[in-house]
């Protein structure tokens, strides 16, 4: 799996994409994807991605970015 | 503005492509170096469609050409917004992406789809919207415009090769996962 911006997040998210992959293969693909094993991991490295986002700025630009991509979400998520 | 499509068929289940595709920039894509970091930024399944809706910042080395990004001003890195749905019912994987850097003076909207042709291919069709926003000549913004057209022109090409290999490599790796569990199980009995 790919890096993370930030260095100091490397091995939580390297955790948290193993947990991912192998829930997405495993359980969501097979219709099993109901409960979520890697809640506690994704935890930690939103924490610490949190911090570097806002140290870089970043974070102001993707709520912008998050509004303008409503729309998408009403197309692709079906919802009426 | 200007438009860029673009469409090919991988000879991989949409399963194993939908796999595949969250490791795409991993180390197993030797044509992707040009993506620093894939940071996934929020992730949950709907509970009435079972649709997966995934957000991921994607951190690229400046790849501009040279002259566009003396126009625009430079930096190391770019960054792209991305958000993805997989569809488990349909069996589509739709990813929309926009650019984050520069995005006051181009604006790059691409849609990518994941859908099976058979049990065993599945296309891939991409499309992205290229509008350069900056005032001045139009001459100017057309020469913007096309220089982003062909730099997509020029991805695609890499971005199908280093796929391919991240698909092979992936096929192995369950190949060989299954082995081990059936091992495992000839072992215990």
């Amino acid at each position: 799996m790919s890096a993370s911006l930030a260095p100091e997040c490397n091995e939580v998210k390297e955790r948290y994409d193993a947990c991912f992959l192998k829930w997405y293969s495993e359980k969501y693909l097979r219709g099993n994807g109901k409960t979520d094993e890697c809640a506690n991991m994704f935890k930690d490295y939103q924490k610490c991605l949190k911090v570097a986002l806002e140290e870089r700025k970043i974070d102001k630009l993707l709520d912008e970015a998050r509004e303008d991509s409503k729309d998408h979400d009403s197309v692709h998520l079906k919802r009426k | 503005m200007k438009v860029f499509s673009n469409s090919v068929t991988f000879n991989y289940s949409w399963e194993e492509v939908s796999i595949a595709n969250w490791q795409k920039y991993g180390p197993w894509n030797d044509k992707s170096a040009h993506v620093i970091a894939v940071d996934t930024l929020n992730r949950s399944v709907d509970p009435e469609t079972g649709i997966l809706r995934t957000e991921r910042l994607i951190t690229c080395k400046q790849s501009a050409p040279k002259w566009l990004q003396s126009v625009l001003g430079s930096a190391d890195t770019s960054q792209v917004f991305e958000t993805s749905y997989v569809n488990p019912a349909e069996k589509t994987v739709t990813m929309v992406s926009h650019n984050l850097t520069m995005s006051n003076l181009i604006n790059v909207e691409e849609t990518v789809v994941y859908k099976p042709v058979n049990g065993k291919q599945t296309q891939f069709v991409q499309d992205a919207r290229i509008t350069a926003l900056c005032g001045g000549w139009q001459r100017i913004k057309n020469n913007i415009e096309d220089a982003l057209v062909t730099r997509f022109r020029e991805n695609a090409v890499k971005g199908k090769e280093g796929f391919e290999c991240v698909l092979a490599m992936s096929r192995r790796a369950f190949a060989e996962e299954r082995e081990r569990e059936q091992n495992g199980q000839l072992m215990m009995a």
